[in-house]
């Protein structure tokens, strides 16, 4: 009788399984082409932006593009621009298959439409405008003493809390146009705070903005970053 | 009355094929009576050849050989053909299967001393079989047509034409031209469906004949020598007088074995599926990462690794060397003990290969020696090393990315494994050092000097200089202290 009741059930286990279409190692046709370009943005992003600007936009080694008051100033042309062809001199490499990338223009687009979508804000109509002209570097030292001498040293050589910013190979590797940026929008991810005129800090305007970048840019020389300062190539300084 | 019919039937065909005759007493003839679960293995790997013979048949019948459309065949088995998937499934599970039990076979027959007289032909016939079957799992994985196919193939023509003098004529001959081309799949085709398997089988129907002739090996026993006087007469009385028919008694063994071994066959198959396809076999297509099967694994750890002084004689030598040893190996130890604990140089050997090999399998899934590609610009600097640092440090930890040091070196467990780990790198090196290796390289590194400015060299040791061990040693006292 048990024998008969176990012959029943293993028949209709194979019976059942038979006529089962799922099973965990089927295989699913993919859907996408693997090699077809990826059109969304969160891979792309975690493909070619994460590594330098961070995971979700922040916390990256550069500037944090999670950042609504950026978004809000930044024109959508610039960043094609400047995605495509990089920034000549600074460590901003050209993204665009136009000048050798991995990103068609396509890409570019869904890519600053899905910051936008992500991380956008309204605009702020107190910041002064993102794109400027370098300021009068005297004028800038007087800015320079008042807003930001605090955290940067009197000198700017660093001072509490913050590092420096004068330093020839820091602006070496910086443009002035990533300067300006810095000063307006600030590191909002590493505690720099943005000068647009919120949070109580005194806002810089459009003239101020460029002075001091102009004295920041005034600290630039010609051969920067050698290793030994002290040495220069007629031998050791006294 | 149906019984009747079916004896008359049956009486009809015995009397004109004389079966009972002829396999009869092979079937019934005296096992050991110690011959037990350990000797399960050679019948299971035979289920197995079955199995990859009857499941070869079916996929033949829709398999394309054809350079153009290999592919597309698999593809419509693998996602259109009704229950295709599970017949490559159980194809591919099979051939997994199949050398797995074949090693361990032959593991154990090399542990029971099993190889020694009189069996040596035993042997030799069982090693070249597994050789076959190796044969088999390669032109079978070149057979699935896809990225691995093509490099697996590449890699294996590469290493036949390091053969002196004939080596361009062997891969001419292999792939039918001087380069992988549209009768290289026909030739590895017929290599996998004709050649090597008619060879399997009648080495196979030697190997039988052979164990029926020469009779089980008994189960060991530690101080119980073979002595080729007078092996043959004390195992003729000792299995006349205390054997068993091998039919029904280990017969009925061997059924439950290979009864496990179909369940678990079948359930890897359903449960993991066929190996593949994985992208067309396009050289163009570089964005790839072309794998051997499981068992090249460790091959694929030993060709990645090897220093170049040393590539032509582990490609060809040692090959040569292994068989050579295996084949002699009756010849070297055809006598004496047979139990693995009287035996210290048999087991350190299996030890040893189990080892190597194990280890060897690890390190290819791990391939630390690969770049990984996209790390420059998809891990991100850890937040923890991106957090209080200057703007100098912060343009530096951006070289590090952009310069692609990442792809060869982790930060925090993320990254290529090339080279060292970068976390701590300022508690073993200082900053001179830091910029004497990076601008001239050293070990595996290339020499960044010509890649990058003063000013990013000064900024990635700035950075690097920010990356401190948790415990670092004082030099004092040797001993650890927590930093900060």
């Amino acid at each position: 009788m048990i024998r008969r009741l176990f012959m029943v059930l293993c028949g209709s286990g194979v019976v059942a399984l038979a006529a089962c279409d799922w099973m965990p190692g089927r295989p699913e046709r993919p859907t996408v082409d693997a090699h077809a370009p990826t059109m969304a943005f969160e891979p792309l992003w975690n493909t070619h932006c994460a590594g330098c600007h961070g995971a979700n936009g922040r916390d990256g080694a550069a500037r944090p593009l999670n950042d609504p008051l950026y978004l809000s100033l930044a024109d959508d042309h610039w960043l094609h621009m400047i995605t495509t062809h990089g920034v000549d001199g600074t460590l901003m490499p050209a993204m665009g298959t136009a000048a050798g990338g991995p990103l068609t223009p396509a890409q570019i687009t869904v890519l600053i439409e899905g910051m936008h979508d992500h991380w956008g804000g309204a605009a702020l109509q107190t910041a002064p405008p993102l794109l400027g002209e370098l300021g009068a570097a005297d004028a800038g030292a007087t800015v320079f003493a008042s807003h930001c001498a605090a955290c940067h040293g009197d000198d700017g050589t660093g001072g509490h809390g913050a590092g420096s910013v004068v330093d020839t190979s820091f602006l070496a590797l910086t443009s002035d146009q990533a300067l300006r940026i810095a000063v307006i929008c600030g590191r909002i991810d590493l505690g720099m705070p943005p000068f647009d005129g919120r949070r109580g800090l005194p806002p810089l305007t459009d003239q101020q903005v460029s002075d001091v970048v102009a004295w920041l840019a005034a600290h630039r020389v010609a051969h920067p970053g050698a290793p030994y300062p002290a040495v220069t190539s007629q031998g050791a300084q006294p | 009355m149906i019984r009747a019919t079916t004896r008359s039937v049956y009486d009809w065909f015995e009397a004109r094929l004389g079966l009972e005759k002829t396999l009869g007493p092979s079937l019934t003839h005296a096992v050991p009576q110690s011959a037990k679960w350990w000797y399960v293995f050679g019948s299971m790997t035979m289920l197995l050849f079955m199995v990859q013979v009857m499941t070869g048949i079916c996929l033949s019948m829709v398999y394309v050989p054809s350079a153009d459309e290999a592919y597309a065949s698999l593809e419509y088995l693998t996602y259109d053909q009704q229950m295709g998937w599970f017949l490559r499934s159980l194809h591919v599970w099979g051939s997994h299967l199949m050398i797995a039990m074949m090693s361990i076979h032959m593991l154990q027959v090399f542990l029971f001393g099993a190889y020694k007289f009189p069996r040596e032909l035993t042997w030799i016939v069982g090693v070249l079989l597994f050789v076959c079957t190796l044969g088999m799992g390669f032109t079978g994985q070149v057979l699935r047509w896809d990225q691995d196919a093509y490099w697996g193939m590449g890699v294996g023509m590469a290493m036949a034409g390091r053969v002196p003098v004939i080596g361009p004529e062997i891969v001419h001959l292999v792939l039918g031209g001087p380069i992988i081309g549209g009768e290289s799949l026909s030739r590895f085709f017929a290599l996998h469906v004709f050649i090597i398997p008619g060879t399997l089988i009648a080495l196979l129907g030697v190997h039988l004949l052979l164990v029926v002739k020469c009779g089980i090996n008994e189960r060991p026993t530690p101080g119980v020598l073979v002595d080729k006087a007078t092996y043959r007469e004390t195992y003729d009385r000792e299995v006349h007088r205390r054997g068993m028919p091998f039919f029904p008694n280990a017969a009925g063994r061997d059924m439950i074995a290979c009864g496990l071994t179909l369940t678990v066959l079948f359930v890897c198959a359903m449960m993991f599926g066929p190996a593949g396809p994985n992208g067309r076999p396009d050289p163009m297509l570089i964005d790839t990462a072309p794998r051997p099967d499981f068992w090249f694994q460790s091959i694929f750890a030993v060709l990645a690794l090897l220093p170049p002084y040393m590539e032509t004689f582990l490609i060809l030598g040692f090959p040569l060397l292994a068989g050579a040893v295996l084949i002699l190996l009756p010849f070297l130890s055809g006598d004496g003990e047979k139990h693995w604990k009287r035996r210290p140089m048999a087991v350190l050997f299996v030890s040893v290969l189990l080892v190597s090999l194990g280890s060897l399998t690890w390190l290819a899934y791990q391939s630390p020696w690969s770049p990984v590609m996209d790390a420059w610009s998809a891990l991100p600097t850890p937040a923890q090393y991106v957090k209080g640092r200057s703007p100098l440090a912060l343009q530096g930890a951006i070289v590090v990315q952009n310069k692609q040091c990442r792809n060869c070196h982790a930060l925090d467990g993320q990254g290529g494994r090339r080279g060292p780990a970068l976390d701590g790198v300022a508690s073993r090196l200082n900053s001179d050092q830091i910029i004497r290796q990076v601008i001239q390289g050293g070990g595996n590194m290339p020499a960044y000097g010509q890649h990058l400015t003063p000013a990013e060299t000064t900024a990635v040791t700035a950075f690097l200089m920010t990356l401190h061990d948790q415990w670092e040693h004082e030099p004092a006292t040797g001993r650890r202290t927590p930093r900060d």
